[in-house]
């Protein structure tokens, strides 16, 4: 139990330094980019929305530094994130439409490549010595690839050329968005080349993580024990992978930050409609509402994944519960 | 003191020679390129030929001249990159675990709160507020690079300075009246080489990535030449689904053949900090030629065939 | 002795056994017979002789000590005969036996040569007739699981027919047997104490009623209290069940009080083997009565400790000539040039591997390595007799 409040609390903090690092940044970069955004601006768009996105910077009517922040966090505890600049849409609303895709085609892709590369891995740390130890060195080549590289040779290889799998966006245009089959079944087919290049790139990771952890493993006491006891090899096994497999959990804390990172990338390739591609445009664009818009929705959605993560080493590791370690 | 001694196992000779290939390319590739990278001089699209080895751009651009290039920033970024993160974690890092107390809780804090920021996302914001001239500077890349990719080292280095702290070397020291900093970057710090090399690796390996990302995306100037460029340029013209491969896919090789060197670099490094990594004592040859099977079973202490014995010593019966 | 012993789920699944041949008489006294047993870790030049030519045998119901300093080969000798040992050891020569009894019929005994059997045929007389106690029992135990599920593994795996209540049953009773608690079951290794864990290995141990039980320094990491009690328990345990104990240790005083015969090991060979009351009373070899002379008595007479100067020897050399002539007080010019073979002495069965001994004597023995011993009179065995 207090490990996990001591977790939420530093997640916490992390989110706050992420607001802050929102609010400070466009203040510290010499000639003020905001400013200079904003009379840009001033003539294309309505002054109410270039009044929300000075409110969403903190730039309200006050000049007090402190001011101008609280009137920020204000904003954002309102959950106004701003007006995006290129697409004259309130930032929340766009994230809206987004953020599901992308909280979807990550989450999917990172549990089916944690599952698989722990289970190679440990298969891989048993048998060491083998033939399987040959799959090593591709496994590190996989995972060197940046993730948007590897997606544009799958887009390219699969989609392009041999027409395996429909590419560009996350479902036909033939089916209407809604709780129906056919457009669930069209977003699963959109769905399978993106994860299947996510889960390749992020499956060495894990998978050789895993196989070190195991061969650890095998060197502890109790291993050795549950091959004194007698007991099939199935369940020394078991007893050497059910420990090795919980610091591979407590890395996902780590991993999930890195894996989301390239997995923007991927979504981007594939012109998924999640936040990897609006990231894109926003980027181009010199869209700052948007781009802090997603920079946070990001943060946060991983702190909430990183959450996850720490509940499941808990409830798997009896020992947690005693330490007060985190 | 501990020196550095890698195994030398193939897979760590392959990582060395790769990193050693890519090495010689980033101080000599610029010379070796035929061409200005830039010069719009040739046909575009060019198949790869003779004369242009990777074809050419849509600008008709040499894309091997690019490439040569294109080596050095991007290693020289990610060199720079790693290095002062490095440094940074080292810092961090040892001054948290020898410290301890309260300078440990902020610095661990610190740590495990840049832990959790994802790194690119913030990289992109915080590329995205820099003026375009900063943006074209490797080094202004390569900090802000490092500002994101420390913690993790520090996190690890925290743990092996806190298993060193009581050590006799470091009692001496403090007897004799050293000061901390010393003990800490003289005593300590040359007993933590291999995790330090482990770590420079990493971040090496993590700034490859996240610079080739943001230039990829157009976070960094379109007009020097690096890997991500190449990619940013061939994206932007449409080369994968034009199926011009020669044009994007030498970049992307080359980025993961770097980080296939690092990485197997890095095997020979966790074999040296964890033994039980290594593999154990017999090698595969010696298993064939004395008859026993070709991997260590656990719980099946392996038998050599019985030779013929001549006398028997050192027998009791009872 | 076998009507005290505990009657649950006796019927062992003995498909498949090898019951290669009708056991000899000599095989019904002894569970585990070792002949020329030797070990290496690794090989070529590389090599280390870890074990070599190592013959004992252990007699039914008893406690066989193995006494040695750390590198003496003692832990090596019974990982290797039970084919636990890790890589780069491997068995170079002789044979190991073990004599498993039949459950229905005390007096029938198959012969098992651990050194050619399977994976099958190690897993089958694995815990059922050969079970281990190490010494760290924070490492032995799995952290993640509940004691519960040791006991209930261990026995869902050999004794099928038991159900889910019979095995917690069983393993309450076993858990009474060493006087901790059945609520144990329900905790996390970390959550007991160093005493309790062990006490947990060591009724995990018997949970299958073994015929031999491998103790390797299980209460080195204890303090001495908790070390005198668990010492206690183990001898009314072996007295009540009748398994048959090797037991190996550093420390040759707490031998003395638990085992009927003692071997002491160095470098890799046995130097010297005899009854545990002679062994202690009258040592015959120059390394026994140094091991003697570093560990106080647990109790008795006070003795100045004084240890042996020097270190073991680096098993990767080969050496010519006693492994122990540089640290022995008594060095002759045999003794660098030939290896003394481990041979009887005397009328007690007792043997040891010293040239002091030689028969006619070259010198006269010294006065410490020539004390007279006489077995006291009994019904007891002279390791029971000393407390």
């Amino acid at each position: 139990m207090r490990m996990i409040l001591r977790r939420i609390a530093l997640y916490a903090l992390t989110a706050w330094v992420a607001v802050t690092v929102n609010f400070v940044l466009p203040r510290l970069m010499p000639g003020n980019p905001v400013q200079t955004l904003i009379g840009k601006l001033t003539g294309q768009v309505t002054p109410n929305e270039i009044r929300a996105i000075r409110l969403s910077f903190g730039m309200g009517f006050h000049e007090g530094l402190l001011a101008q922040y609280g009137t920020y966090l204000n904003q954002l505890a309102h959950g106004n994130l701003g007006v995006s600049i290129t697409l004259g849409a309130p930032v929340s609303s766009i994230l809206r439409a987004s953020v599901p895709w992308t909280v979807g085609l990550i989450g999917v892709s990172t549990v089916v490549s944690f599952l698989i590369g722990t289970f190679s891995g440990a298969i891989l740390g048993w048998t060491r010595g083998s033939r399987f130890d040959s799959l090593i060195p591709t496994a590190t080549f996989f995972q060197a690839i940046p993730y948007f590289f590897l997606g544009t040779v799958m887009l390219l290889i699969f989609g392009s050329n041999l027409h395996w799998f429909p590419v560009l966006g996350a479902y036909s245009a033939n089916v209407t968005p809604g709780w129906n089959w056919a457009f669930i079944a069209s977003v699963i087919r959109y769905g399978e080349l993106p994860v299947i290049s996510i889960v390749l790139s992020s499956v060495a990771g894990w998978m050789l993580g895993m196989r070190n952890m195991m061969i650890t493993m095998i060197g502890e006491d109790f291993v050795l024990m549950a091959v004194a006891k007698g007991l099939a090899r199935r369940r020394v096994i078991w007893h050497a992978a059910r420990s090795a497999v919980l610091p591979s959990i407590a890395n996902l804390s780590l991993a999930i930050g890195l894996v989301v990172s390239g997995a923007l990338l991927v979504e981007l390739v594939f012109n998924y409609p999640g936040v990897g591609d609006l990231l894109l445009q926003a980027v181009l664009n010199e869209d700052y509402p948007l781009i802090q818009g997603i920079f946070l929705v990001i943060t946060l959605t991983v702190l909430a994944a990183n959450l996850i993560a720490d509940l499941v080493y808990l409830a798997l590791d009896p020992r947690t519960r005693s330490e007060a370690a985190v | 003191m501990k020196t550095l001694q890698l195994p030398r196992s193939p897979k760590v000779l392959l990582g060395l020679g790769i990193v050693g290939f890519f090495i010689i390319l980033t101080v000599v590739g610029p010379w070796l390129a035929p061409d200005n990278p830039s010069s719009t001089a040739y046909a575009a699209l060019l198949g790869p030929s003779t004369h242009h080895w990777l074809g050419t751009t849509s600008l008709g651009q040499d894309i091997f001249s690019q490439l040569l290039v294109g080596a050095r920033a991007t290693m020289v970024v990610a060199l720079v990159a790693g290095l002062v993160a490095t440094l940074l974690s080292m810092v961090i890092g040892i001054s948290a675990g020898y410290l301890g107390g309260v300078s440990d809780d902020g610095l661990s804090l610190l740590s495990n709160v840049f832990l959790a920021i994802p790194g690119l996302p913030l990289l992109i914001v915080i590329d995205s507020y820099l003026p375009v001239t900063s943006r074209s500077n490797e080094f202004v890349i390569g900090l802000i690079i490092s500002l994101t990719g420390w913690a993790w080292g520090a996190r690890v280095l925290r743990a092996q300075t806190m298993s060193l702290r009581n050590r006799d070397f470091v009692e001496a020291a403090r007897i004799i009246g050293e000061s901390r900093s010393r003990i800490m970057f003289t005593e300590i710090a040359p007993n933590l080489l291999p995790v330090l090399a482990s770590s420079l690796l990493f971040t090496v390996l993590y700034s490859i990535g996240a610079y080739v990302t943001l230039a990829y995306i157009g976070l960094t100037s379109t007009a020097t030449w690096n890997w991500g460029t190449m990619l940013y340029w061939a994206q932007a013209n449409n080369a994968p689904l034009s199926n011009e491969w020669y044009w994007f896919v030498p970049p992307g090789i080359c980025i993961a053949l770097v980080g296939t060197g690092l990485a197997l670099l890095n095997f020979g490094i966790d074999e040296f900090i964890n033994p039980r990594l290594r593999a154990g004592g017999l090698s595969a040859r010696q298993r064939r030629s004395l008859g026993l099977p070709r991997r260590p079973r656990l719980g099946l202490t392996p038998v050599l065939a019985p030779r013929p014995r001549t006398a028997r010593r050192n027998v009791v019966s009872s | 002795m076998s009507a005290s012993r505990i009657d649950v789920g006796n019927r062992l699944d003995r498909r498949g056994a090898s019951p290669s041949r009708e056991a000899t008489p000599s095989a019904r006294d002894f569970v585990l017979e070792v002949s020329d047993f030797s070990v290496h870790y690794g090989v070529d030049a590389n090599m280390v002789r870890a074990v070599h030519d190592v013959t004992l045998n252990v007699r039914r119901a008893t406690v066989l000590g193995v006494a040695g300093e750390s590198g003496s080969g003692k832990s090596t000798l019974v990982y290797a005969l039970t084919r636990l040992l890790r890589p780069p050891g491997v068995i170079s020569g002789g044979r190991a036996i073990l004599n498993v009894s039949s459950d229905d019929d005390p007096a029938r005994v198959t012969p098992v040569n651990l050194t050619t059997a399977s994976e099958r045929e190690l897993r089958r007389v694995r815990w059922s007739h050969v079970s281990i106690v190490l010494q760290s029992a924070l490492s032995a135990l799995n952290p993640v699981r509940r004691i519960g599920r040791e006991f209930d593994e261990v026995l869902r795996t050999h004794r099928r027919a038991m159900s889910r209540r019979e095995r917690r049953r069983r393993a309450e009773e076993l858990l009474a047997l060493v006087g901790l608690e059945p609520d144990r079951l329900n905790r996390f290794p970390h959550e007991l104490s160093g005493g309790q864990r062990q006490r947990v290995m060591i009724a995990l141990a018997l949970a299958l009623d073994p015929e031999l039980v491998v103790m390797d320094e299980p209460t080195t990491a204890l303090d001495v209290v908790t070390q005198r009690e668990i010492i206690t328990e183990l001898a009314e345990l072996r007295a009540r069940f009748g398994f048959a104990m090797i037991f190996i240790t550093h420390d040759l005083s707490l031998l003395v009080e638990l085992a009927d015969e003692i071997v002491v090991m160095y470098a890799g060979t046995i130097v010297e083997r005899a009854s545990a009351g002679e062994l202690y009373a009258a040592p015959r070899h120059p390394y026994t009565l140094g091991l003697l002379e570093s560990f106080p008595p647990l109790h008795g007479e006070r003795r100045e400790l004084t240890g042996i100067a020097g270190s073991p020897p680096d098993l990767a050399v080969e050496s010519v000539g006693c492994s122990f002539a540089p640290r022995c007080p008594f060095t002759m010019d045999r003794c660098r040039a030939e290896t003394p073979p481990l041979a009887p002495i005397g009328e007690t069965g007792r043997s040891v591997a010293c040239w002091l001994h030689a028969t006619p004597s070259p010198v006269p023995v010294p006065a410490a390595l020539s004390r007279r011993w006489t077995a006291p009179v009994g019904p007891t065995a002279p390791g029971v007799t000393s407390r």
